[in-house]
């Protein structure tokens, strides 16, 4: 669609004030320009119902933004409705006995987990900047940080959805419990779709207890090679909460400089929880598959750790690109990318970097990665482009010609008017 | 009525398989008229037991040709009707039955859909890893009948159900497409088309192939056995685990009237008095277990427990778990038939669910029995009745309703595992919208525009209402 058949932008926000009142509506700022050309900000699901409904109707495309960070790097050109769900805030339901809690999509993980852990609980799932990351950017762009390897990823405890689809249509799926198989599972869908389908506006979660006790342990290796045998090892031998390994830049920033990562070109940092004897006895596993200097941290010390290879400084960087492949494959393919790194080790998974590059060397470092992530079995996409780097570069990458087909043909039952955030998916979904 | 296969299509069917892939005879097809929910029965015209990828997609392909609907099998252990024929032709996935490799570093598995669970943790025990969601038919079922119904089981309250172990599928859609999904990697590429195939209880495609997560084998157990009086006070333990941040790998609750049918059965040494036992299962490190067995121990000696008993070795466990993995082939001694529902509520409504349980026993006049996953909030009430008399088959799926819309009621769910099937699709209006329904409707024919993979079940017809009124009735088509 060309500008030049959109409706002005004071026209464009007159309508949805008309709709929602004038405080409800608002130009866009920060990382929401370029996102979207006006922003509006309903106070229930069924404003929410309604704006989608008149963008239904007028033919106008949206998206819901979150904080706007994440569609800040994807969107090559602005949506017409920014749906920013700050008003959209409510905890619906916590049940601490039950382990579960329903929430509007619009509250932070940040906000939830200070909620939560008065009761020694959390949303176990962690994406970079919780406090910044709302329920429904984190369901929809599925960043899922260390504890997956412990707890899950956003997929696993997700166990009940409400969104808003097509025409306005508000659809729900799952339920309140944590063991349901009623239904057609529309959460793995919405999962990681980037508001693509719909409007999430509503999301239950199981909830974990909180370890009573955390410790970080730290190693250095100086090959890449040794520091992923390591932290395989390691994982085989006590059940860690997390197991990240960090190239050199990322080690020396962490917080209190840990001894390790001087002289040491890779840190490994591994997350162990539980009961005193417990995370005692797998210290001594890991100071056994290890064999090398080990440091430990408890308390505020394991927590700055923990909370600075979470916030990996990828998305902020020049070029960031997320790589998943298989997990054997990943050491190989740090190896030869050249950049600076946060691991998930034992996943398969890492945010990979560069900062400080020109739009050609970015463009090949994207490509390289690329390669690299194919010839894994695996696929990466861009999670941080400068401006200065950004034109030309697709985001995504794309799965196999039959899987992409599929993925066609659910966009078109799902938002057959092609207005849920457009032409910035996979396969120009 | 169901559609008669045309003889040419027949003979075209035959040619794609070996002999032995295809039976026909009246006699040797009565044994796929239904799976474990045994209240509807319908006998398939035609049964297809392919051996390969291939062989499944020229088969598809054949049917796909002639606009003709097919129901997927696994093992035929489901228990909500999944693979109940309301179609001619049946596909059987038994004889693709291969493991065909093992990553023990990525802790994966990759698998033919025929291959039963209980031989992928056994082919994997030596590398230290087990594959976790264990069903109680965990030693016929397959793991494409799992993927297909998103199996469970006891241990899934710590470890969780099929959709959180499978990683990638291969699929063979209803037009005779191959499709791969996913693969060997944590997160896929686009939308989580594993996620929505994984559930879907065949109705979008035949599973030919999975990958599956593996997990590493705790380092040890500790299974308790706690005796309570009372049914409630058992509940009641239940939710004061959960809630202090202890997860046990299981906890399972047996009561009353299933214990005297397991003793009878296994000569297990359970006290008949009891109202009701917990299993309870803690793994993980040798380091802390003994410290959680002692803080579970006092708490359900405080919600009333009589008795704490500790299985002394891998033998005394494993009694345990033979009694409650196979307390539903025990009920056979109790009555001539049993319908086993599968609701699930929220863990702190359980003592109310039981109470509901009892009173709409009474007012059915029919005995029910409970074994369960009780960790999950995962009820199993088992409805006793004799099928030879048809106001007892009324009156058991007049029970089956009045508990599902009780779970309801109490926040909770249709099905925790065992599936929608055709049991209880007339429920799914209770949980869900039409606008709910019709998206998923969109869902499956993004798979299945014509719906005929496994039709009739899961999502009912707008304003249908199947009747399932009598035993051995022709389901219709």
């Amino acid at each position: 669609m060309t500008a030049a058949g959109l409706p002005h932008e004071s026209r464009l926000s007159d309508a949805f004030v008309s709709l929602l009142g004038r405080e409800c509506v608002r130009d866009a700022r920060a990382d929401e320009i370029g996102v979207a050309r006006v922003i509006v900000e309903p106070a229930t699901i069924g404003e929410i119902a309604e704006v989608v409904q008149k963008c239904a109707r007028d033919r106008l495309t949206l998206a819901p933004l979150g904080g706007g960070r994440i569609l800040a790097q994807i969107r090559r050109e602005p949506v017409s409705v920014g749906l920013a769900l700050r008003r959209c805030a409510r905890v619906v339901a916590y049940e601490p006995e039950d382990l579960t809690v329903a929430v509007e999509a619009g509250l932070t993980v940040g906000q939830l987990n200070e909620l939560a852990g008065g009761k020694g609980q959390r949303l176990a799932v962690d994406p970079p900047l919780p406090e910044r990351t709302t329920i429904g950017s984190l369901i929809a762009a599925a960043r899922s940080g260390p504890l997956r390897l412990s707890e899950g990823t956003v997929r696993d405890l997700l166990i009940g959805i409400k969104y808003i689809g097509r025409e306005g249509r508000v659809v729900n799926a799952g339920g309140r419990v944590v063991k349901n198989v009623t239904g057609y599972d529309l959460m793995k869908v919405m999962t990681g779709s980037y508001g693509t389908l719909g409007v999430i506006v509503e999301a239950a979660f199981k909830m974990r207890p909180v370890p009573a006790n955390y410790t970080v342990a730290l190693a250095g290796f100086a090959r890449l090679e040794e520091a992923f045998d390591a932290a395989f090892r390691s994982s085989h031998g006590a059940p860690l909460l997390h197991c990240e390994i960090v190239s050199r830049r990322i080690g020396l920033a962490l917080p209190g400089s840990p001894a390790s990562a001087n002289d040491r070109r890779f840190l490994l940092i591994a997350g162990l929880g539980g009961t005193r004897a417990e995370v005692d006895y797998q210290l001594t596993q890991i100071r056994g598959a290890v064999g090398t200097l080990i440091e430990a941290l408890d308390g505020a010390a394991a927590e700055a750790v923990y909370h600075a290879i979470r916030d990996c400084p990828a998305a902020e960087a020049t070029i960031g690109a997320r790589i998943v492949v298989a997990p054997s494959a990943l050491a190989g393919a740090l190896e030869a990318a050249g950049a600076e790194f946060c691991a998930h080790a034992v996943s398969g998974i890492a945010q990979l970097f560069l900062d400080d590059v020109d739009e050609q060397a970015a463009h090949e470092a994207v490509a390289r990665w690329r390669a690299l992530a194919h010839r894994a079995g695996g696929h990466l996409t861009v999670v941080a482009a400068r401006d200065s780097v950004r034109a030309g570069l697709s985001m995504f990458d794309e799965p196999g010609a039959g899987a992409l087909a599929l993925m066609r043909r659910l966009k078109a039952a799902f938002d057959p008017s092609n207005i849920f955030n457009p032409g910035c998916y996979v396969g120009g979904i | 009525m169901q559609k008669q296969i045309d003889p040419r299509v027949m003979a075209e069917l035959r040619e794609i398989l070996d002999p032995a892939g295809v039976v026909s005879r009246p006699g040797e097809l009565n044994v796929y008229e239904c799976d474990g929910w045994t209240i509807e029965k319908s006998v398939p015209q035609l049964l297809l037991r392919p051996r390969s990828t291939a062989e499944v997609s020229a088969l598809l392909r054949v049917l796909h040709r002639h606009n003709l609907p097919f129901v997927p099998r696994g093992a035929g252990t489901g228990l909500s009707g999944g693979c109940l024929p309301l179609a001619p032709v049946m596909i059987c996935t038994s004889r693709m039955n291969r493991i065909l490799a093992i990553d023990a570093r990525n802790r994966r598995i990759e698998v033919e859909s025929g291959v039963v669970n209980l031989n992928v943790s056994a082919a994997v025990k030596g590398a230290g890893l087990f594959y976790a969601p264990d069903p109680s038919s965990q030693a016929a079922c397959t793991i494409g009948g799992n993927i297909a119904e998103n199996s469970g089981g006891p241990h899934t309250l710590k470890y969780g159900v099929t959709t959180n172990h499978v990683l990638g599928v291969e699929i063979v859609l209803p037009d005779g497409e191959v499709v791969e999904l996913g693969g060997s990697i944590e997160e896929p590429c686009g939308y989580d088309l594993v996620g929505a195939v994984v559930g879907a209880e065949g109705t979008m495609g035949i599973v030919t192939r999975a990958t599956l997560r593996l997990l590493r084998e705790p380092e040890t157990h500790r299974t308790l056995l706690a005796i309570f009086d009372q049914v409630e006070a058992a509940t009641r333990a239940v939710s004061a685990i959960v809630a202090s941040g202890i997860i046990p790998g299981a906890i399972e609750m047996i009561d009353h009237l299933i214990i005297r049918a397991v003793v009878d059965a296994f000569h297990v040494e359970l006290p008949l008095a009891a109202g009701a036992v917990l299993i309870i299962e803690l793994d993980g490190l040798g380091a802390g277990i003994d410290e959680q067995a002692g803080r579970v121990t006092e708490m359900v000696r405080a919600s009333g427990a009589s008795e704490v008993r500790l299985a002394r070795d891998e033998a005394e466990r494993a009694l345990l778990w033979k009694a409650r993995k196979r307390a539903f082939g025990a009920v056979g001694r109790l009555a001539p038939n049993y319908a086993t529902h599968d609701g699930v509520v929220p863990r702190t409504r359980l003592p109310e669910i039981l109470q509901r349980i009892t009173r709409i026993s009474q007012s059915h006049q029919l005995s029910i029995g409970n074994v369960f996953h009780a960790g999950d909030g995962n009820i199993h009430p088992i409805v006793l009745y004799d099928e030879r008399d048809p106001d007892q088959v009324r009156r058991a799926i007049a029970a089956g309703h009045d508990i599902l819309k009780a779970c309801v009621e109490l926040g909770g769910s249709l099905s925790g595992e065992h599936g929608i099937g055709v049991e209880k699709i007339n429920q799914m209006p209770l949980v869900f919208t039409p606008e709910d329904l019709a998206a998923m409707v969109e869902l499956r024919h993004v798979f299945d525009p014509d719906e005929r993979s496994n039709p009739g079940k899961v999502i009912p017809q707008p304003g249908a209402c199947v009747e399932v009124a009598a035993p051995r009735r022709q389901a219709a088509l």
